[in-house]
């Protein structure tokens, strides 16, 4: 499930688009059963609520039913599904709590006067198998990404999960590719950091054993 | 010789393939020299791996997809009423 398109499915939903546009209602339920899921996911992510997302869904759904005619084809029509959702996904959450204080800057990697790491870093990366889609590091990954700052967040749930391209994230954000690197780079290293104190600990306690 | 935050900040251009080869070649001489940055990258990668595995398992609740297929339904054949 990402939205990295090849190029004949680009195609394919361009001419549902039109068609629907035209009065097909048929190519409107193809839209809407190609992107369901995908919007139900991104917004699930974001708002982490199984009823936010469904409302959000329900939102989306209907708002390109009503909508269509304004699209106008200068982005890609992904892309504007991308807009819609994430801000039907944001009115949930700015109704709700409170984003977390969470400095991200805290967790960034620290150097000596010299340039050089200061902290041991653990490779990890080999013993994450046994514990992958486990409950507990379900729990704490989601944990971690619900602790990115908003900014961050988005740009990685849309890079590095939905699996878009930089410049495609830029289009959709608003923002300059090196922007969007930017945050994706931070939002690594946040989440490289919160997870390491997880598989480190799990890894010295397969140790012990 | 780079240092570790030099090496750090090339990672991202590093993992796309984006950098060109006399800044590669000085990366990886560092690799080299440093196993924490070769861990540091290693788990930087898998990061990226884990949580995308994790989050792209959500899934419509079949209950969720039922209701919003009678709502798009209703729509349908009553635009505008919700
Ligand atoms: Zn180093």
């Amino acid at each position: 499930m990402s939205f990295t398109q090849p190029k004949e499915d680009k195609k394919l939903e361009e001419a549902l688009v039109r068609e629907f546009q035209g009065g097909n209602l048929e190519a409107y339920d193809k839209i809407a059963d190609i992107y369901q899921k995908k919007i139900y996911g991104l917004s699930f992510n974001l708002t982490r609520n199984q009823m936010d997302a469904q409302d959000v869904t329900q939102e989306v759904l209907l708002t390109l039913f009503r909508k269509i005619h304004t699209f106008q084809g200068k982005s890609a029509f992904s892309s504007w599904v991308y807009r819609i959702t994430l801000n039907a996904s944001y009115m949930k959450l700015r109704s709700k709590k409170k984003e977390p204080n969470v400095s991200i800057d805290e967790l960034m990697p620290s150097f000596n006067g010299a340039g050089f790491q200061q902290e041991k870093i653990q490779d990890w990366s080999e013993n994450t198998e046994s514990l992958l889609f486990t409950n507990e590091t379900r729990d704490v990954i989601n944990k971690a990404i619900d602790l990115l700052p908003e900014k961050e967040k988005v740009v990685f749930l849309l890079r590095d999960v939905e699996g878009l391209s930089t410049e495609k994230a830029g289009e959709i954000l608003d923002l300059t590719v090196p922007a969007v690197k930017s945050r994706l780079h931070r939002a690594r290293l946040f989440l490289r950091k919160k997870l390491s104190s997880y598989f480190e600990e799990f890894s010295s306690r397969k140790v012990e054993k | 010789m780079i240092c570790c935050k030099e090496c750090l900040d090339l990672l991202y251009d590093y993992i796309e393939g984006s950098l060109d080869q006399e800044t590669t070649d000085s990366l990886e001489e560092h690799f080299q020299d440093c196993p924490p940055c070769i861990s540091f990258m290693k788990t930087y990668k898998s990061t990226t791996t884990i949580c995308r595995d994790t989050l792209n398992q959500v899934e419509v609740p079949d209950a969720v997809r039922e209701a919003l297929l009678k709502v798009l339904k209703e729509n349908k054949e009553h635009p505008g009423e919700n």
